[in-house]
């Protein structure tokens, strides 16, 4: 059956059965019937809102930035990774906040922040979208702040936020920064370290137990999708506000982890990762800062 | 006992032929008032050409190796047309070296830019098949391609490699559709290279099932698009009347057909048999099976490899249970019968493969699983229990046997049901039908919002964005009210959290197999997979599920979770289920005059259950109990057509409402079987249902296709105003198109139905014309002229 004639018949269905009666616009009926078969709530577009926080860099791309003070910039010693010594200024702590879990090239990243330690201070970076089409603009923003030998800092990046971004670039045919740059994930050495320890594994429950940190009025991680949609759509941005919160803790708990990983003692560094010889244990081991 | 009966029958029936001529002669000589008609294909000589001045060195040696000098005419035909820059449908029979047509240019294409390729098959073991051929001719030449498969039995690990190093990927449409479409940012690389999309079987790609891979092949043609490749297609298929056009419709694109094969055939025998008359009075014949059983164990004792086909998994586990009464009742030599049907494990189907290739059994009972290309090997005869409902399929079973150089024999047996009884006793009809064509309506509603709402995931869509014929806006407006898009501007985006491949299965509607767990033992061992839509029909409690003849006993269905337990059992006896369905009319589109009466084209609502079973006794058949069922209605909205006349028009015409009600039910059966032939649909996509006004129902049909039309379901419907009507539906959610061409051809129907029920050689009705008939009518005035009364009233 040819379009036409399925058009016909939806045609023939909304003029009752006279198949002779003239219809102004087929097109308008064919939605009105596919309206009935999806049972589509009627939805009224609002206006846009106001962006919770930052500065518009580009159409649609927010930037928000903080500094924390730190007198922290001795190497990050990683023996669990193939790159062992690594200079603070080269290590990217990043997460992204997505529009679920569903996986495929329908998911994407909203929101992208990253921690770099600059200038005796950790700086915090995000990148957030308040249209879709800010997309390629985000990406390419975020990659911009890499340099060639850039080392990734992630929890559970490895399997879930970098091969989403690299998705994302390939979709907006951009090069990949993931493609060429050393990228530690912390979930690794965290779960042999303390596997068991505690009921799980996931940042918060680590962060909490292992580091003492205490967050408030925390949106939890799955509940952003429905906060930015919830923007997007101009109903409301008060969680969109407390993604970037929590968005921003995340990456600021993963430098504190990466810190207190510098701290484990041999034989649970050992443990962690591959085999270390002394030789390439740190001349001094670094204290423990947590960062507020 | 019954068994020991059976084995003396079959011995004291051997032919003593040695050969299929032999085996034919005796046949003919013996059974001549059973064989309606008697044609012999002549053996076909086979026609070569060079190989193309542009393959190289290495392929022609890999071909060398496996003793190929020369190409098939109609290989070489595909090779040009593919240089050409054509897509090509290549449509030659079974065993006529076709994988090559596609073999040769896409291997060419691999080694000598690296190009990439991805191979399409309905089935798993289809894929399994050609990649063991690829490699191994791969070996044979050392011609360094890398081909894999690429289905749900992928391991995680595995996949990744495949994506990266596949040069010839595999695979299957649920997989395209469900996971390298949405994925298709991680085949990025494959795509980049993607030259050639080859589809085998594109015949079974009809109906529901063809138009969703066409709409799957729009997704994939849009991605391809993007990752700026656009791949040559190279399909295949059985014979069916339409290659070039089916093929088209499918890739939406301009195809070249190549039609003429160029491969040697030996002589074949096809006998059209129709079984005895046992009751000239009620037109009763001798089963089929009971005919198809005695052939095979001709054939067999003749030494003839042979296949018979059967019309359901229960009826090729009856078969292959009285073949192995006679054949494998000696356990301690090897088997020499073997049941093959879906449901079967990969593994146990694999091992059947084997034995039929290299001819360790000698017959095998099969379901229409077997008819497509899966590598058996040649076999020496043919038995098909039953019309299989179209021209097409029929040969494709017919041409499992067949060798290069020997005569084969193909038969086909009448069961009693009046398709059957019509193509029998029409040779004629039989020889010179073209095959079917293959309809898909990739434009229906629900499978187009279904693929748009799929592509919408794959990439954003634009505004004034054409999928397939369609301009998407509408569409896309409709989902961005449901959520799942978002509009900015002039692009929709994907915006939901789902994945929206996993809630659309391109092969039917309802998802989720059954497994089949024998507890007999102590331990759970699955056994089987049953898929969803025959779930009901054949895992209730109570039933007798058998695999490989062996009965187990269903003990508990699990229906949400999916499983049904069995025990091993020993019963004389199997069970078959008694169905009923539910017709309701929603909505009208179309109407017309049909003689006294009316004729609608429209929307149904159809419900159907699964009431209880009988239990039938091995051998005797005789009914010897009844169980009930309780599982939950299978729904269906759906297109149908249907006649109706008043009671006024009705009462004019007859004496007795009696008569006008048998009158009525046997019309009903004779249009529903021109429909068939028709549309030249199969039986299970046309339904049929008989009932008052705007709802209907009726027994469903049983193994055999006996339709019920008793006297107590009539009584149903004397309510206020009594209008019958007759309704014949498209057996596919959404309907696939069948109903609309039948509205238009509806007084050909009816002037066709009167023909064939006037024309019919029985007395009073027999199943061939009106239904099967009761004893007590042939005392009163003739079924068949009611029949036909009632047929001039819609006339």
């Amino acid at each position: 059956m040819s379009a036409l004639a399925s058009k016909l018949r939806a045609l023939q269905q909304q003029a009752g059965s006279a198949p002779t009666k003239s219809v102004a616009s087929p097109t308008v009926d064919i939605a009105q019937r596919l309206r009935n078969l999806v049972q589509g709530r009627e939805r009224r577009r609002a206006q846009p809102l106001v962006a919770p926080a930052g500065t518009e860099v580009a159409a649609g791309v927010y930037f928000v930035e903080r500094r924390i003070n730190s007198t922290h910039t001795c190497d990050a010693w990683m023996p669990w990774g193939d790159l062992g010594h690594v200079a603070r200024d080269r290590l990217v702590c990043f997460d992204t906040e997505t529009t679920g879990l569903a996986g495929g090239v329908g998911t994407r990243a909203f929101m992208i922040g990253a921690l770099q330690w600059h200038d005796s201070s950790l700086l915090v970076r995000q990148l957030y979208l308040t249209t879709i089409a800010g997309e390629t603009a985000m990406l390419r923003i975020f990659a911009g702040w890499l340099a060639e030998d850039s080392v990734f800092i992630s929890y559970n990046g490895r399997s879930y936020d970098a091969p989403l971004l690299k998705g994302r670039y390939r979709l907006n045919r951009l090069p990949c920064p993931f493609a060429d740059r050393g990228h530690v994930d912390l979930l690794y050495p965290t779960r042999r370290a303390w596997r068991g320890v505690w009921e799980n594994c996931r940042l918060a429950t680590i962060e909490r137990n292992l580091l003492g940190i205490v967050r408030n009025d925390d949106l939890p991680g799955s509940e952003a999708p429905a906060a930015w949609l919830s923007f997007l759509r101009g109903h409301s941005a008060v969680n969109l506000r407390r993604v970037i919160a929590h968005n921003d803790q995340d990456v600021v708990t993963l430098a504190a982890l990466l810190d207190r990983l510098q701290i484990l003692p041999l034989e649970e560094s050992a443990l962690a990762g591959k085999q270390v010889r002394t030789a390439t244990l740190p001349a001094r081991t670094p204290k423990l800062e947590i960062y507020p | 006992m019954l068994a020991q009966t059976a084995l003396t029958t079959a011995q004291r029936s051997d032919l003593g032929a040695s050969s299929t001529d032999g085996l034919v002669g005796k046949l003919t000589e013996r059974y001549r008032d059973r064989i309606t008609g008697y044609f012999k294909i002549p053996a076909i000589a086979p026609r070569f050409s060079p190989f193309p001045p542009g393959m190289s060195e290495s392929l022609i040696d890999a071909l060398a190796a496996r003793g190929i000098s020369q190409l098939y005419s109609h290989q070489r035909e595909a090779w040009d047309a593919l240089a050409a820059g054509q897509n090509t449908v290549v449509v030659t029979p079974t065993a006529s070296g076709k994988s090559l047509c596609y073999h040769l240019p896409v291997i060419e294409a691999v080694r000598q830019s690296r190009a990439k390729a991805l191979y399409l098959f309905p089935t798993k073991a289809l894929a399994q098949d050609q990649v063991a051929e690829l490699l191994e001719f791969n070996r044979a030449g050392d011609l360094g391609v890398r081909a894999y498969t690429f289905d749900g039995d992928t391991p995680n690990d595995a996949r990744q490699a495949i994506r990266v190093h596949g040069d010839i990927v595999v695979s299957n449409p649920d997989m395209v559709h469900q996971a390298i479409l949405p994925h298709h940012t991680k085949w990025a690389q494959f795509f980049e290279g993607l030259r050639y999309i080859v589809i085998d079987e594109v015949h079974t790609y009809r109906g529901v099932f063809g138009s969703h891979l066409a709409n799957v092949l729009r997704r994939l043609k849009r991605i391809c698009a993007f990752y700026g490749v656009s791949p040559q297609f190279i399909l295949c298929s059985a014979t069916i009347g339409n290659p070039k056009q089916h093929a088209e419709a499918l890739i939406g694109a301009p195809v070249q057909a190549i039609t003429r094969s160029g491969a040697a055939s030996g002589e074949r025998h096809v006998l059209l048999w129709n079984p005895p008359v046992i009751n000239p009075d009620l037109g009763i014949r001798a089963s089929s099976r009971s005919q198809a059983t005695r052939l095979a164990r001709h054939a067999i004792r003749s030494k003839l490899k042979t296949i018979v086909f059967a019309q359901s998994r229960l009826m090729v586990e009856v078969i292959t249970k009285y073949l192995k009464d006679v054949f494998d009742h000696d356990p301690r030599k090897p088997e020499r019968i073997r049941a093959y049907r879906g449901g079967y494990l990969p593994t146990e189907r694999r091992e059947t493969e084997r034995a039929l290739r290299n001819g360790s059994i000698d017959g095998v009972v099969s379901t229409s699983a077997l008819e497509l290309g899966v590598d058996i090997g040649s076999l020496d005869v043919a038995i098909l229990n039953g019309y299989p409902g179209s021209i097409a399929a029929t040969w494709q079973r017919l041409g499992r046997a067949g060798r290069r150089q020997q005569p084969s024999l193909g038969v086909m047996i009448a069961s009693s049901n009046a398709l059957d009884q019509y193509v029998v006793r029409h040779p004629e009809f039989f020889q010179n039908a073209p095959p079917e064509t293959a309809r898909i309506a990739p434009d229906q509603l629900l499978i187009l919002l279904d693929h748009i709402r799929c592509a919408a995931f794959e990439l954003p869509f634009s505004a004034g964005e054409v999928f397939g014929e369609t301009v998407a806006d509408d569409f896309l407006d409709v989902l961005a009210e449901s959520g799942v898009l978002h509009r900015e501007g002039d692009r929709w985006d994907w915006i939901a959290d789902s994945y929206p491949a996993q809630a659309v299965s391109l092969r039917s509607v309802a998802d989720g197999n059954f497994v089949v767990v024998d507890r007999s033992d102590g331990k759970q061992v699955i056994i089987a997979e049953v898929d969803y839509s025959s779930a009901a029909l054949t895992l209730y409690e109570g039933a007798i599920y058998m695999v490989q003849s062996q009965p187990f006993q269903v003990e508990r269905l699990d229906w949400v979770g999916r499983k049904a337990f069995v025990s091993r059992t020993t019963v004389d006896y199997y069970t078959d289920s008694i169905d009923y369905t539910k017709l309701k009319v929603l909505e009208r589109f179309d109407g017309s005059n049909a003689g006294k009466g009316t004729c609608h084209h429209g929307e149904v609502h159809v419900v159907r259950r699964v009431s209880g079973y009988k239990k039938i006794r091995f051998y005797t058949h005789e009914n010897i109990g009844y169980g009930p069922v309780t599982l939950p209605d299978q729904e269906l909205q759906t297109t149908a057509v249907w006649w109706q006349l008043s009671q006024a028009a009705l009462a004019e015409a007859f004496t007795s409402k009696q008569d006008a009600l048998d009158g009525f039910l046997g019309a009903a059966y004779a249009l529903h079987t021109v429909a068939q032939v028709s549309v030249m649909a199969e039986g299970r996509d046309l339904q049929k249902a008989v009932g008052s006004g705007e709802t209907a129902s009726s027994s469903g049909y049983d193994q055999q296709g006996r339709g019920q039309w008793l006297a107590s379901e009539k009584a149903e419907s004397e309510d206020a105003v009594f209008s019958p009507t007759v309704h014949l539906y498209d057996n596919h959610p959404g309907g696939i198109g069948l109903s609309e061409p039948l509205f238009l051809r509806a007084a050909q129907l009816v002037n066709d139905a009167r023909e064939l029920v006037a024309r019919c050689e029985c007395k009073a009705g027999c199943p061939a014309c009106i239904g099967p008939i009761l004893a007590s009518d042939e005392d009163r005035r003739s079924p068949r002229g009611l029949a036909l009364g009632v047929l001039d009233l819609l006339a």
